[in-house]
C-alpha cells in the first residue's frame, strides 16, 4: 500500500449540475491537506468522490494504490472516515462504545463477533480524544463537541492509513479543538494521510502540509506558504480576505462565512 | 373461558401471537429507526395483494403474499436507492397499485371471498398446523438474519454515510431491510391483517424508543410491550366475544399512546429546548 493520493481531471454532477471540475491534485508522501471552500462548493463530494461512493463522470483517482472506483472496497478497508456532525442523527439509542466499535465492524465482517482487540482499540481511540469515562453514556445526551469527538474516536479506532474528516472543528470550542487537533496530529507523525474539511483555516495553518482551495475548481493547491495569499483567498471566496501576522501567528480574516 | 383454554385452535393462536410479536420487536426496531413505517405498510398491502391472487388461483395464500411482497420490496429498495422522491413515488404507487391489485382479485372471489376477507382483518384462530410452520419458517429467517447482520444493520441504522466510507455495501444491507419488512408482513396478515400489520410493526418499537438508549434495550422492551399487548387485546377478545385483531391493534396502538405521555425523552426534549431559549435571551 502506498500512502499517496493521485486525483486527475475529475469531474463530479448531480443530475446535470457539476460539484466538481477539472479537479487535478497529487499527495506522493503522507501528510496533513486542509480543504477549505465556500459552502456547495464540493467538499463533501470531494471526499466521497475519493472513495468511490459518488462516481465520477470523468476523471482518474487512485487512493492508497487503490484504483477507484474498481477496488473500492479494498480502499475503504484502510479508511476512518468523519461525516459533518449535522448529517448523523444524535436521537438513535446507541451508546458511546457502540459508536466507536462500529468501526471495527467492517473490519470483522459480517456473521464474525467482535474480539477483545476490537474493544481495546476502540478504548484506546476514546483516549486520544479524552472521551475514555463516556463509554457508556447515551450518544444523545454529549454536548455536540463530545459527540464530534466520539465521532472522530470510530475513525481513528480502524487503525486507518487515511483518515477523511468533514468539518470536524465547525462548532465546537476552543478546548475541544486543541483536543481534536492534537489527536489527529498524533495520527499524521504516525504516517497517516489526512485531509480534512475546515471553514476556518486559522486552527490548521500550522498543522497542514498542504492546502487546497476549492471553488467547484481547485482555486489552488500546495504548501500551505504557497497558497496562502489574500489573492487566491479572495479569488477562491468571492470576497476581500486578508491576511495579518499577530504575535507569530497567521490570522485570515474574511473569509469565513460564518464571521 | 377455561374450557376454551383447552381447544388446540388456542394454542396455535397463541404461537402465532408469540411469533409476530418476535418478529415486529426485531424487524419493527430497524424500520422504526430508519423511518420505514410507510413503506411497510405498502409493502402489507401487496402481501394482502399477493395472498386474495393466490385465493383465485387454488395456491397457498401465503406463499402468494411471500411472493407479491418481496417482489414490491424490492422494487422500493431499488427505488431508494436512485433517490428519496423517486422511493416516497414507489412506496405511494404500490400502496395504491396493490390495493387495486387486491380489490380486483377480491371482486373474482366469488365463493373464496370470506377466505380473502381473513387476510383483511387477520384470523388468528383460524391459524392451522401447517400455517404455524411456514411462519416459524418466515420469523426464524427473519429474527436469524437480524441476528447475523446485527451489528452491520446498527452501523447502517446510525450512520449509513459513514458506513458506506469504512466499507459496508449499504445498498445491499438496505434490500435485506425491505426484504425482512416483506417476511414480516406474511405474518402479520395472518394473525391480524392487513389493516392493522403495520400498527403491529412499527407501535411497539415506537414506544420502546421512548424509554430505550441502546439498541438492544429497545428490541427487548419492543418485544416485552408487543407480547403483552398481543395477549392482551387478545384474551380480552376472547372474553368479551369480539374478533381478536382489532383488540390486539387497538391494544399495542394504547401502549404506545402511553409510552408517548409518559415518555422521559419528550420531557428531556422539552427541558432542552427551554434550556437553549434561556441561553438564547
Ligand atoms: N445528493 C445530492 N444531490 C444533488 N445535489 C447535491 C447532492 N449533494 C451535494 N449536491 C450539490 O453539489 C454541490 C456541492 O455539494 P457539497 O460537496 O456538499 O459541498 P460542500 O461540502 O463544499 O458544502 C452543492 O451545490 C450541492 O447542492
Ligand atoms: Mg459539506
Amino acid at each position: 500500500m502506498r500512502p499517496t493520493i493521485i486525483v486527475e481531471d475529475l469531474s463530479v454532477a448531480y443530475g446535470d449540475k457539476l460539484a466538481l471540475e477539472d479537479v487535478s491534485f497529487k499527495m506522493l508522501e503522507p501528510g496533513f491537506l486542509s480543504v477549505v471552500g465556500p459552502n456547495g462548493s464540493g467538499k463533501t463530494t470531494l471526499l466521497k468522490a475519493l472513495l468511490g461512493i459518488i462516481k465520477p463522470i470523468a476523471g482518474y483517482v487512485e487512493v492508497l494504490g487503490y484504483k477507484v472506483p474498481t477496488e473500492r472496497y479494498k480502499l475503504r478497508k484502510h479508511v476512518g472516515y468523519v461525516p459533518q456532525r449535522e448529517r448523523v442523527d444524535p436521537s438513535k439509542p446507541v451508546l458511546v462504545k457502540d459508536v466507536v466499535l462500529m468501526g471495527r465492524i467492517a473490519l470483522r465482517g459480517w456473521g464474525h463477533p467482535l474480539l477483545e482487540a476490537d474493544y481495546r482499540a476502540a478504548m484506546d481511540a476514546l483516549k486520544a480524544v479524552q472521551m475514555e469515562d463516556f463509554w457508556d453514556e447515551p450518544y444523545a445526551h454529549l454536548s455536540g463537541g463530545q459527540q464530534q469527538r466520539v465521532l472522530i474516536a470510530r475513525a481513528l479506532a480502524v487503525n486507518p492509513q487515511l483518515l477523511l474528516l468533514d468539518e470536524p472543528l465547525s462548532g465546537v470550542d476552543a478546548v475541544t479543538q486543541e483536543v481534536i487537533l492534537r489527536a489527529l496530529k498524533a495520527k499524521a507523525d504516525e504516517g497517516v494521510l489526512l485531509i480534512m474539511v475546515v471553514h476556518d483555516l486559522n486552527p490548521v495553518v500550522e498543522l497542514s502540509n498542504y492546502v487546497m482551495l476549492l471553488n467547484r475548481r481547485v482555486v489552488a493547491f500546495g504548501k500551505v506558504w504557497e497558497v496562502l495569499s489574500e489573492q487566491l483567498l479572495s479569488d477562491a471566496f468571492n470576497r476581500r480576505v486578508s491576511i495579518a501576522k499577530t504575535d507569530g501567528k497567521l490570522i485570515i480574516s474574511g473569509f469565513d462565512h460564518h464571521a | 373461558m377455561l374450557d376454551v383454554i383447552l381447544h388446540s385452535f388456542i394454542w396455535r393462536a397463541i404461537i402465532a401471537i408469540a411469533i409476530a410479536a418476535a418478529v415486529s420487536s426485531t424487524v419493527g426496531t430497524f424500520a422504526v429507526l430508519r423511518g420505514f413505517s410507510t413503506l411497510s405498510a405498502a409493502i402489507t398491502h401487496s402481501s394482502f395483494a399477493g395472498a386474495s391472487m393466490a385465493i383465485i388461483c387454488g395456491v397457498n395464500p401465503l406463499l402468494g403474499a411471500l411472493a407479491l411482497s418481496l417482489g414490491f420490496s424490492g422494487l422500493t429498495a431499488y427505488a431508494s436507492s436512485a433517490n428519496e422522491r423517486k422511493a416516497d413515488v414507489m412506496v405511494g404507487m404500490i400502496f395504491g397499485f396493490s390495493t387495486a391489485l387486491a380489490v380486483f382479485f377480491l371482486s373474482m372471489a366469488g365463493s373464496y371471498a370470506s377466505a380473502a376477507w381473513s387476510f383483511i382483518v387477520g384470523d388468528v384462530l383460524g391459524v392451522s398446523w401447517s400455517d404455524l410452520l411456514t411462519l416459524l419458517t418466515v420469523s426464524i429467517i427473519s429474527v436469524g438474519s437480524t441476528c447475523l447482520f446485527y451489528k452491520e444493520f446498527k452501523f447502517i441504522t446510525f450512520d449509513p454515510e459513514a458506513a458506506e466510507a469504512m466499507g459496508l455495501r449499504v445498498s445491499a444491507y438496505h434490500y435485506l431491510m425491505t426484504t425482512l419488512v416483506a417476511l414480516f408482513s406474511v405474518v402479520a396478515v395472518k394473525v391480524v391483517g392487513v389493516i392493522l400489520a403495520t400498527v403491529l410493526l412499527i407501535a411497539p418499537a415506537a414506544a420502546a424508543y421512548e424509554f430505550s438508549h441502546n439498541l438492544e434495550g429497545m428490541i427487548l422492551l419492543s418485544l416485552a410491550i408487543s407480547m403483552v399487548s398481543g395477549f392482551f387485546g387478545f384474551f380480552l377478545s376472547l372474553a368479551v366475544n369480539l374478533a381478536p385483531s382489532p383488540l390486539i391493534g387497538i391494544a399495542v396502538s394504547a401502549a404506545y399512546l402511553l409510552a408517548l405521555v409518559a415518555s422521559p425523552k419528550r420531557r428531556r426534549c422539552g427541558d432542552l429546548a427551554r434550556h437553549r431559549v434561556v441561553k438564547g435571551a
